[in-house]
């Protein structure tokens, strides 16, 4: 039982950062029905930003940049569509358009990021990067703790402005269906936009949660791609609360599994559940023949 | 109010308006009628802005609506409740009114509209928490045509208020859109298939046929002409 705990409660803790990473591209779906293949890579950016401020003289603690990270990739990601994004969607949709629009994005991110910094691994160790405290006879890290919590504030503000803002309210609106959100007088563009800075501003804040413990690389984000994406669809396509749960779970399940297969092989245990969920609930979790996010 | 001349819009090339000469004056009540296929929703889409024209003009209030974006014309008060309700299913009643008062001029006045909209409609007041695709046909109807109301329109568009209900519940919207009508000074346009109902709210009728209006007459020599009911209005009655 004790062997369990130990795995599941790191599970949970990464979980909640996997969510947040999720979340971000749960949401962009969502609203704008984009796959976007560049949101691992805005959160490889994210964390290059973060590492920049800790290690290039700031000194700046990772945690305490995130309100700055936010904002940063609030403003790219809204420029970002703003410059391509709105001319792939809506009126003027076309699918073959965005998947090699967001895939081009994301390798230019990643060979920008190789030309300025090579592919050495960078690192973000703060003075407690290795602390922790045990309750009971669990361990519980203290950077992943901070990480976690980080991560659940941050989609619950998100959660927040979705819900009881007015903006919040259009963009929801619009994702359900843009036409009538137009007869509102629901500027879509600017939804849009807002929804896809948010998204990507979302994704990036999960990046900079990990730095602490995640060594920084051009190519980190492969290493999430798979996650992010899975979560997604376990949570039902297009429902963000759909895809914190299936981050949730995803990080569950990779360390769980550790009890009793080696840690080489817990992305084999989350495809298994992802067929699993699949094949009993077709739409995923939280998924609905209609759409909301 | 409305003036539209010599309006034409297709979609991929084919046409569905040519040349459409058009108008609705201040506090009006029009009805567009005509069958399936005519170009009626396409052309309230024009003056909402969800389709684009190739030629001619709108005008609104003396300004060209040419260049400016669907949610423009909103704020200026232009409000199209479309064919088919298109009411946001996930969100709830009150949701779906609060999107309603989402144009700048009618935020403030919400409180107020919410009640002229359940005066007209009281079958929403007990359902204002329930999600929108909950609701029967006829309520989803009656949800959409409050959301527009919400708006504070000075220009109101209904396309087939009355697609797919059946009979009763048809005639439950129409009975809040006469309501609607009464207490209010909004100009408005009605597209209907149940052309006596919309006659007996509208003053002046434009029927069409093809993209083209093949006649403009007021709901008098429409109602009264045996001709012309029996050429425009079908054998309903
Ligand atoms: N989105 C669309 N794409 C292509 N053709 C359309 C579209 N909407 C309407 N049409 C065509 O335009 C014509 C007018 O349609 P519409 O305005 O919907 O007529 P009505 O509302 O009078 O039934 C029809 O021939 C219809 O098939
Ligand atoms: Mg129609």
């Amino acid at each position: 039982m004790v062997e369990f705990l130990q795995f599941l409660v790191p599970g949970i803790l990464i979980g909640g950062v996997y969510a947040l990473l999720a979340s971000g591209l749960g949401l962009i779906f969502g609203v704008m029905r984009v796959v976007n293949f560049a949101q691992a890579d805005f959160m490889m950016l994210a964390m290059y930003l973060s590492w920049a401020l800790f290690a290039g003289g700031v000194g700046l603690d990772p945690f305490l940049a995130v309100p700055a990270v936010f904002f940063v990739f609030l403003l790219l990601g809204m420029a970002v569509h703003w410059l391509f994004i709105r001319f792939v969607i809506g009126r003027r949709e076309n699918h073959d358009a965005q998947v090699i629009l967001t895939i081009g994005l994301g390798l230019i991110f990643q060979n920008l990021i190789l030309i300025r910094y090579s592919s050495e691994p960078r690192v973000v160790a703060p003075s407690y990067a290795n602390a922790g405290d045990f309750i009971g006879d669990i361990f519980i890290s203290r950077v992943r703790l901070y990480a976690f919590l980080l991560s659940v504030l941050v989609a619950a503000l998100v959660f927040l402005f979705l819900n009881r803002s007015a903006t919040g309210r259009a963009i929801r609106a619009a994702s359900e269906n843009w036409e009538a959100a137009t007869y509102m007088g629901v500027d879509i563009d600017r939804t849009n936009r807002i929804a896809f800075g948010v998204g990507v501003a979302l994704t990036a804040v999960g990046g900079s949660a990990l730095v602490t413990f995640q060594s920084i690389t051009p190519f980190v984000g492969l290493r999430f791609v798979v996650v992010m994406f899975a979560a997604v669809v376990l949570g039902g396509l297009g429902s963000v609360r759909g895809a914190f749960v299936g981050g949730v779970l995803i990080g569950v399940i990779q360390s769980v599994s550790q009890v009793w297969t080696s840690a080489a092989v817990k992305n084999v245990w989350v495809f298994a559940l992802f067929l699993l969920i699949l094949y009993v609930r077709p739409n995923g979790l939280f998924g609905k023949a209609q759409r909301a996010i | 109010m409305l003036e539209i001349s010599d309006l034409r819009a297709s979609y991929d090339g084919v046409p569905a308006l040519r040349s459409i000469d058009f108008q609705v004056g201040a506090g009006e009540r029009v009805a567009i009628l005509g069958p399936n296929g005519a170009g009626k929703t396409t052309l309230l889409k024009t003056i909402s802005g969800t389709v684009e024209v190739d030629a001619g003009t709108i005008r609104f209030e003396g300004r060209d609506l040419h260049s400016q974006p669907p949610h423009k014309r909103v704020e200026a008060g232009i409000v199209h409740v479309p064919q088919g309700r298109m009411i946001f299913a996930s969100m709830t009643v009150t949701d779906n009114l609060r999107l309603g008062s989402h144009r700048g001029g009618a935020q403030h006045r919400h409180g107020e509209r919410l009640d002229l909209v359940l005066e007209i409609f009281p079958a929403l007041a007990d359902m204002l928490n329930r999600d929108g695709g909950a609701l029967s046909g006829g309520q989803q109807q009656m949800l959409a045509v409050a959301r527009g109301v919400m708006a504070c329109p000075r220009l109101l568009m209904l396309d087939e208020p009355s697609m797919g209900l059946a009979p009763r519940a048809a005639d439950s919207v129409f009975e809040g859109i006469a309501r609607l009508l009464e207490s209010e000074t909004t100009a408005t346009i009605v597209v209907e298939q149940r052309a006596h109902e919309a006659l007996e709210i509208c003053e002046r009728a434009y029927v069409l046929e093809s993209g083209e209006v093949v006649l403009e007459a007021s709901n008098r020599a429409l109602l009264t002409d045996e001709r012309l009911a029996a050429a425009y209005l079908g054998s309903e009655t």
